[in-house]
């Protein structure tokens, strides 16, 4: 009997392992699967990690997806814009298989590639589309409440995900986002010539602001300074004349006698006017010469 | 089975009690071996469940296909480590660093790292071919070439790691999120350089550039939910090629405008302190002057007091006096002094004057 039983649990084991891995099958954190019965897909996607049950083939059948964002990219490309400037432009997409039930009838063996050559045409009739709206001032502009580029990626992307929604692809586009926008070749010559020329102009701008800066800035130094001299003059003439009314104050006293103040301050004058490096021609008429006039003794030498 | 059979019972077919003693001794030694063949099986997968993790890598344990562990903790670091057998566990092991930098693709002339080390540049023509030169057109529509560096690191593993995939093979890695992060970072330069003037991105503005960069990264790996945290953008823009030497021009021309303008600052605080000094001695020589004045007259007002009595006694001595007091002083102070005195026949004398005054002295010529 023990021996029957040792069998019986072997065999039991072997068994449940075999129908385990017949009966069941795992979804991995980055996929979706789809399970057909008979070729029919099932209503529901198994997006969720974990461990599912199934019928074994031919009965059921597990198709499974890549459910991770893609990156795609598509050529760099001219594309008009809506002031006739040749543009060249390359857009970034992240997709991914949002429903894997509706994407992989569409696309053989549910192919990314295929799906990506899809996806590449309809980027290039909605970025034909969307471009040749907008003029050249909505792709660069300093002023940022005119810069529409950040618009320009929405509207590619809203009009690639109507084209998605409506052909019912599975598909879902996460994010999308310029990659780069260039000139065609030989409008790069003509914008360097035009680069060339606004450097000249700002070489010499500068040189020119330079002086005219510098000689502004001195002259208004000079006519600060003049002001300043003639504000120091006209307070110097304020303190002088506040000097002669303080003087005035002591007038009354040389008012008591107006002819000694007048002589005191002839004589004062004479004093100061004769002082050296003068000359003085006089005759006996002056005093004190006056003495000599009167001498007995000349008139008779005389 | 049946071979086995045959074999056991073809030696010895007597006995049937015999015959079934032999077989249950021979299934019975058979159970033994299969019973040591399941405990070494259940050794074998025991041991097979550990597994070493290299310090350049982290691993991450699928059960049933679901990663196992919430956030930093789903990422098993270096070293030893053990999870149940194959079908229900699944080892996946990604190559990761704790800091991951990716560079932009767009922006840049063609070069190779020889050239970058040897700081040389390919030889510029007269054009850019948009296959193979890369640019950015700037918000006034001049061509520049820039590019940026960022460094990153994964904030979200689950995200970073099994949202994004690189090609079409099943591997897990993070190339995929390396990808859509270097896209944002190309992303985030065409559209920085669209609102930024030229002469900012090189010159006046290039912090305010690269912090334009690298909020606008930060943004898109925000928004496009990539799982990873932007640490640092370095960005770095140049003037093409071709365009080198006037752009050189103008900065230089521009350095002289600011030499020419810091002279001209120098020489107004010149000119405003020599005339803030001129001014100071003006006022100063006035107020001197004044001093000088007021006293002087003060003083002669006391004089004139202590004068008036004696005048007032007798003006006509007081006056001769004072005169002849003057009159002494003069003829000491007094250079020359000529005498002329009265013609005796009353006539009046003709006097010629030279008016030289001040005549060559030796003296004076010394002086200078």
């Amino acid at each position: 009997m023990k021996k029957n039983l040792i069998t019986i649990v072997i065999a039991a084991v072997l068994v449940m392992i075999f129908a385990l891995l017949l009966f069941t099958f795992q979804v991995r954190q980055s996929e979706v699967a789809v399970l057909t019965t008979f070729g029919k897909p099932a209503a529901n996607n198994l997006d969720q990690p974990d461990l599912y049950f199934k019928w074994p083939w031919p009965i059921q059948q597990v198709y499974r997806f890549d459910k991770r964002t893609q990156n795609f990219e598509d050529k760099y490309s001219e594309n008009l814009t809506a002031d006739n400037t040749m543009l060249l432009t390359s857009v970034y997409v992240g997709w991914r298989i949002s429903n894997a039930k509706d994407f992989f009838p569409k696309f053989a063996g549910g192919s990314v590639e295929v799906a990506q050559r899809q996806l590449e045409t309809m980027l290039r009739s909605a970025k034909a589309a969307v471009i040749g709206k907008h003029n050249l001032s909505d792709f660069v502009n300093p002023d940022p409440k005119q810069l529409k580029l950040e618009a320009i990626e929405d509207e590619i992307k809203t009009a690639v995900q109507n084209q998605l929604a409506t052909q019912n692809y599975g598909i879902s586009i996460d994010f999308l986002g310029v990659k780069k926008l260039g000139l065609p070749e030989s409008v790069t010559q003509t914008v360097f010539d035009r680069m060339k020329s606004e450097r000249q102009v700002l070489i010499s701008e500068a040189q020119f602001q330079g002086e005219a800066e510098a000689t502004k800035i001195k002259s208004a130094a000079e006519r600060q300074a003049a002001d300043v001299l003639a504000n120091a003059q006209a307070e110097a003439t304020r303190i002088e004349g506040s000097g002669v009314a303080e003087a005035a104050k002591t007038l009354a006293v040389f008012q008591q006698n107006p002819e000694l103040a007048i002589f005191q301050l002839q004589l004062e004058a004479l004093k100061n006017s004769l002082n050296q490096k003068s000359t003085l021609i006089f005759d006996e008429r002056t005093p004190p010469f006056s003495l000599f006039q009167n001498l007995p003794a000349n008139t008779q030498t005389k | 089975m049946s071979d086995h059979e045959h074999y056991d019972h073809s030696p010895a077919p007597p006995m049937s009690d015999a015959g079934s003693q032999a077989l249950a001794e021979a299934l019975r030694s058979s159970f033994v071996i299969v019973k040591l063949a399941l405990a070494a099986l259940l050794v074998v997968i025991f041991a097979a469940g550990f597994f070493t993790v290299g310090p350049q890598e982290k691993a991450v344990i699928l059960r049933f296909g679901k990663p196992q562990g919430e956030a930093q903790k789903m990422l098993l670091g270096a070293g030893l480590h053990w999870s149940l057998p194959y079908p229900i566990d699944e080892v996946i092991r990604i190559p990761i660093t704790e800091i991951q930098k990716v560079s932009s693709t767009v922006g840049w002339y063609l070069t190779s790292p020889e050239m970058e080390l040897a700081g040389t540049e390919p030889p510029a023509g007269p054009s850019l071919n948009p296959q193979i030169d890369g640019y950015v057109v700037t918000a006034d529509r001049n061509i520049i070439h820039t590019r940026a560096t960022v460094s990153y690191h994964i904030d979200d593993p689950r995200t970073a790691i099994f949202n994004f995939a690189n090609g079409t093979n099943q591997q897990f890695n993070l190339a995929g999120v390396s990808n859509a992060v270097q896209n944002a970072v190309n992303e985030a330069l065409i559209l920085s350089a669209a609102r930024f003037n030229v002469d900012d991105i090189i010159t006046r503005d290039i912090a305010g550039f690269q912090d334009a960069v690298s909020q606008r990264v930060s943004e898109l790996a925000e928004r496009e939910q990539l799982g990873v945290a932007i640490d640092q953008v370095q960005v770095q823009s140049v003037a093409p090629r071709q365009l080198k030497d006037v752009f050189a021009m103008v900065t230089t021309a521009r350095q002289n405008r600011d030499k020419l303008v810091n002279d001209a600052l120098s020489e107004q605080n010149r000119i405003a302190s020599q005339a803030g000094a001129l001014a100071a001695s003006i006022t100063n020589a006035a107020e001197s002057a004044r001093t000088r004045y007021v006293t002087a007259i003060e003083s002669d007002a006391m004089a004139f007091t202590e004068l008036l009595p004696k005048y007032e006694s007798n003006p006509n001595l007081f006056a001769q006096l004072e005169l002849a007091k003057a009159m002494t002083q003069i003829l000491t102070n007094v250079q020359d002094k000529i005498f002329l005195p009265q013609r005796a026949d009353g006539k009046p004398r003709e006097l010629r004057l030279q008016l030289n005054r001040e005549p060559p002295q030796p003296k004076s010529a010394a002086n200078p």
